[in-house]
């Protein structure tokens, strides 16, 4: 058993130095008009070899250190608790929820106009994270160009008040309806693939989109995109510096106050926190519908839900449809944020950022998927000075989350009756 | 006539981009075949091949040795040396935990996996492109002197030879060899085949290995075509094979081969006589009416549902 | 609404106005807003580069009416998104002159947010057209547009009377800007232009494209772009024989573009800005850069240098720091800087700003043209 630990340790010690000292040690530096390599500076080539020790003895002492770890005392004192009561578990979620949405409501007063900002855009990826557990965490279903529909979201009011001056609150139906219906185009052919040739395809998809917003560039201004979007107004006040659109009037001159610019910032916090209030609810409730039931039900067993007769093309159409749909609602609010949009915010890297926000929150899980929501925008923002290593962590801790809790932050319970043992 | 050359000309281009898509299609296609996960970092294996082989000539160039097949030997050896280990520890760190687990679970891994090591290529090396040394230069030509002429060039050819003998290697490998007999039980049934005493852990581990090795080739070759590289390519590229995988029945060895040159051929015709603008559409608006009519690729075997 | 939500809002719109005017300090805020990180990473270094030195020197000879400079500087990626982050936080700050952003698909967002908080631009680097055409007080900018560069190029073309050319571009805000601005005028100039079309940008294999131009039997291409792409259709057209002269805007003159095609970079042509760095007045400028361990000679160091230098001279032209009476001290006055003589017209644009052909050498050189 030594020895074959020794010569395991061995191995993945030289295979360490293989993957790392390489790329790691030598650099492709240009030097005029020729490539040349030079070294690396000497603390990466010892962090190399440091690496390649540690690994050597992690492994050769792998079984006595896996061992004295489980012999540690659990670290998470919750570890081993008791499930808690469904009653009562509902009840703190829902106060939980209600304290959120009540912190949420007051957040753009006494935060920052650059955090009010950021938290607009924390509500956006929520949106968009519900619409695609719909389709990823309930019905199961791959989608990687999810990306897609918030752009259709977004284009449709860029385009909408370029050439027709439609205000937000026409667009924000329509954007949602049509990127519902892009969804539904999507779905039918999709309906024949399963699990691995469904993720390639919405893949294709999405790029798809994104290459024709890119080349139409006489309908969408191609890679210039589209600015001038113009922002929400509350009953035709305008909440700009000047009125832009003619019968409209102001915020501030309505109400007599100063202008401020925060106005305008809070106003579109407000109606974005609104709209996700809305996708949560509306979600939460179709997840308790039969629909919801039958999405879950072809997640878990295609088969056996078709034999119960529920209807695969529907089930599948419709979380497609609704998860489109809510990608539409995001899209709108994204490009009213902007006042800018171009197809570079489309690209595949977004609807992978989306994935992970589900995925780290914990499939099917609408609270999880809230927090991992907060949790992937806001970190990026506080560790600016890792910036440069906010990828690179970024793909670890989804390697690492898939490996040590794959059920995510906040896993998905199913409301359930419980059997109390008889006294 | 004109018309003829142009278009064997196009046609030659495509193939040529087909075949290197075949090649690191192969990686996508034989890990799919015997777990059934997409290996997402696949492509950044391919671009970590293609470094280790422009850091292997620029090495060798500086300690002055220049004499080519021992430059293209040297490079090829240290591609895939690296690929195949990086292959192996992939597979090992992000992929071997969580096998068996819900399918969505392998493939997020995956993708995160591909991430890190993009990022990790790019802070050790830098975002920029790299120019690639041109190694092989020169070519055949076929046509009047003062018209259009059909080019054929040395690299062009040496890529369309080393796919085809990679191939058939890897196809009398896998049908006639112990571990390729392995490799297709594993595939066939993994619990069984791990019944009947083999290491399904070390066939797995091979079957990554293998594949990376190939990407190496592929990196090393289209290093030298196209002329840089930068962090990103792999990604790209990969995207593309894994396409070509999905478009001639993932699973398929002679599948990945021909769905990669007919992806190589249908995007050199459209930017031949389309426009370069619309290549991506059109590939992957093939892929998506071709599993329209077939859903499991143009090779692939209907997959029985099971109860 | 209702009345309390109404006092309420009065009551926080007021508590603003408070906040805003506790940070008049005697120290005036310069933004510098660019990319740190990213894939263009290294075209932000020189933008800050540039700007830090600028505010260093100005602060070395007594500040602007009496009062420091002090940067406040902040990293976009160049992501649109970001950009606008970050100009919110600028607004936070309470800085009233950003020198930035970099990428015009950043400038574009983030330029809406400072007009409609009085805060006066200049990016020392965004070259779209658009970022201007859209009757802002405030934005200015230090560099010449895509719809100045592309009329160059495009004369130079038709003075060489070519029978046909082609215009290619990778179908991004600037490249395809320019590539544009050249069909325009080649065909205005009576130049046939046998092609006109886009290509991907990363990508890698150009072998369809350069038969298509070598079919197309042009003499020049256009290449409306950056260099990583152009050096690899150099390359793969010199390996096809492709016998035609290529052009490019300054996104391509860099040395980079030699150490990927090679022999092929030789006799490409490029327009680019004058070298601010040779000039003879600029010398100790130069010298100061080559001190703190520099490079001035990037295309952006000293065009944001200039930035700085405006936002100092317009506020001692116009003797306030409110940023409307600085917009219209820039656009009234005449100002020498180290890119030149600046005169600013009605939308922000500078009245001239001059691009020179260069012959670029498979060495990294260039010599000018003609």
């Amino acid at each position: 058993m030594a020895a074959h630990n020794l010569k395991h340790a061995l191995f993945c010690a030289i295979v360490t130095l293989v993957i790392s000292y390489p790329i790691l040690g030598f650099n492709l530096e240009s030097q005029g008009t020729s490539v040349i390599l030079e070294g690396a500076k000497t603390s990466t080539v010892i962090g190399v070899l440091l690496a390649a020790v540690i690994v050597f003895l992690f492994q050769l002492f792998r079984d006595n250190v896996m061992g004295s770890l489980r012999q540690l005392p659990a670290v998470n004192p919750l570890a081993n608790r008791k499930p808690m009561e469904q009653s009562r578990r509902l009840k703190l979620e829902s106060a939980l929820l209600t304290l959120m949405v009540i912190g949420a409501l007051i957040w753009p007063f006494i935060a920052s106009r650059g955090a009010v900002d950021l938290a607009t855009l924390v509500l956006i990826y929520i949106m968009l994270a519900l619409g695609l557990n719909v389709v990823v965490g309930l019905a199961g279903l791959l989608d990687l160009g999810y990306v897609a529909f918030y752009a259709v979201g977004a284009y449709t009011f860029a385009l909408l008040s370029q050439y027709y001056g439609v205000s937000f609150w026409f667009a924000l139906p329509i954007g949602a309806l049509l990127a519902a219906l892009f969804g539904l185009v999507l779905g039918f052919p999709v309906l024949r693939l399963r699990g691995d040739y469904l993720a390639i395809v919405t893949l294709g998809f999405g790029e798809i989109i994104r290459i024709l917003l890119n080349n139409m560039t006489s309908l969408t201004g191609g890679p210039n995109g589209i600015g001038g979007i113009p922002d929400p107004t509350l009953f035709g006040m305008e909440f700009g510096r000047r009125v832009k659109e003619e019968g409209n009037t102001s915020f501030h001159e309505t109400f007599g106050i100063a202008y401020s610019s925060e106005h305008k910032v809070i106003f579109l916090y407000l109606i974005a926190l609104v709209l996700a209030v809305i996708t949560a609810i509306a979600i939460r409730r179709l997840m308790r519908m039969p629909v919801g039931r039958a999405w879950e039900a072809l997640r878990e067993d295609e088969i056996a839900a078709k034999s119960l007769g529920l209807s695969r093309t529907a089930v599948k159409l419709s979380a497609f449809t609704i998860g489109a749909f809510f990608a539409g609602f995001a899209g709108t609010v994204f490009a009213s944020k902007q006042g800018f949009i171009s197809p570079e915010s489309f690209v595949f890297l977004e609807s992978a950022i989306i994935l992970a926000i589900v995925v780290l929150g914990g499939m099917g899980s609408q609270m999880g998927v809230i927090l991992a929501a907060i949790a992937v925008t806001i970190l990026p923002e506080l560790a600016r000075e890792f910036s440069e290593y906010r990828m690179l962590i970024f793909g670890a801790a989804m390697v690492l989350m898939m490996v040590w809790r794959p059920q995510g932050l906040m896993p998905m319970r199913r409301i359930h009756i419980e059997l109390k043992p008889q006294e | 006539m004109q018309d003829l050359l142009y278009f064997i000309q196009q046609l030659i281009n495509g193939l040529t981009i087909g075949s290197t898509y075949a090649l690191i299609a192969i990686g996508y296609t034989m890990v799919y075949g015997i777990i059934g996960m997409i290996n997402f970092a696949h492509g950044e294996i391919y671009m970590i091949g293609a470094y280790t082989s422009l850091i292997a000539i620029t090495g060798l160039a500086a300690l002055g040795i220049a004499w080519l097949p021992l430059v293209l030997i040297v490079a090829l050896i240290c591609a895939m040396i690296v690929s195949s280990s990086m292959g192996w520890a992939v597979e090992r760190v992000a992929y071997r935990p969580v096998r068996g687990k819900h399918r969505l679970i392998p493939l997020i891994s995956a993708i995160g996996m591909s991430i890190f090591l993009q990022n990790y290529v790019h802070l050790a090396q830098g975002s920029r492109n790299i120019g690639f040394p041109d190694l092989i230069e020169g070519g055949f030509r076929f046509g009047a002197a003062d018209s259009f002429q059909t080019s054929i060039s040395y690299i062009q050819i040496t890529i369309f030879i080393t796919t085809l003998v990679c191939m058939t290697i890897l196809s009398l490998f896998i049908s006639r060899s112990r571990i390729g007999r392995a490799c297709r039980a594993v595939s066939q049934d993994l619990g069984m085949a791990n019944l009947l005493g083999i290491d399904t852990n070390r066939i797995i581990s091979a079957t990554f290995v293998i594949g990376a090795a190939l990407a190496a080739v592929a990196g090393l070759l289209l290093g030298m075509y196209y002329g840089s590289i930068d962090p990103l390519f792999g990604f790209i590229a990969g995207l593309k094979a894994f396409t070509a995988a999905v478009l001639g029945g993932i699973g398929s060895i002679p599948g990945a081969m021909l769905g990669g040159l007919i992806l190589g051929v249908a995007e050199s015709m459209t930017s031949g006589y389309l426009s370069g603008e619309y290549k991506d559409v059109v590939s992957f608006g093939l892929l998506i009416l071709i599993l329209l009519f077939k859903p499991t690729g143009l090779l692939g075997k209907p997959e029985v549902e099971k109860i | 609404m209702s009345t309390p939500v109404k006092k309420l809002v009065t009551a926080i719109g007021t508590s603003i106005a408070v906040m805003g005017a506790g940070h008049a300090a005697a120290e005036i805020k310069i933004g510098i807003a660019g990319p740190m990180t990213g894939p263009v990473a290294q075209y932000g270094d020189m933008q800050f580069a540039g700007a830090r030195m600028a505010i260093e020197q100005i602060n070395a000879e007594g500040g602007v009416m009496g009062e420091k400079l002090v940067a406040v500087e902040y990293d976009d990626v160049c992501d649109p998104k970001q950009a606008v982050s970050v100009a919110n936080s600028m607004v936070n700050e309470g800085v009233r002159f950003v020198v930035g952003h970099l990428c015009s698909s950043s400038t574009q967002p983030a330029s809406d947010i400072y007009e409609d908080e009085g805060i006066l631009m200049i990016t020392p680097a965004s070259t779209s057209p658009a970022i201007t055409e859209r009757g802002y007080e405030l934005v200015f900018r230090t560099i010449g547009l895509d719809s100045m560069q592309g009329p160059v190029a495009a004369n130079y073309l038709i003075s060489q009377e070519p029978d046909r050319v082609a215009v290619v571009h990778d179908k991004q805000q600037y490249g395809e800007g320019i590539a544009t601005a050249v069909r325009d005028t080649l065909e205005e100039g009576g130049v046939e232009v046998a092609m006109f079309e886009g290509i991907t940008a990363g990508a890698k294999d150009f072998s369809s494209l350069v038969t298509k131009l070598r079919q197309a039997d042009v003499d020049y291409v256009y290449y409306g772009g950056y260099h990583p792409e152009l050096g690899l259709i150099l390359r793969q057209a010199q390996q096809a024989d492709l016998d035609a002269t290529f052009m490019g805007p300054e996104g391509v003159g860099n040395k980079d573009i030699n150490t990927i095609a090679g022999d092929a970079a030789e006799g490409l042509l490029v327009t680019l800005p004058p070298s601010f760095d040779e000039k003879a007045e600029n010398q100790a400028l130069v010298q100061a850069f080559e001190e703190k361990g520099e490079d001035p000679s990037g295309p952006f160091v000293l065009t944001s240098y200039t930035a700085v230098q405006l936002i100092a001279d317009g506020i001692e032209a116009a003797e306030s720091t409110d940023p409307f009476d600085v917009a219209e001290a820039l656009r009234e006055g005449t100002f020498q800087t180290p890119i030149g003589t600046v005169e600013y017209d009605s939308k922000g644009d500078m009245e001239s700003f001059e691009f020179v052909v260069y012959e670029w050498h498979s060495d990294g050189s260039k010599t000018p043209v003609n």
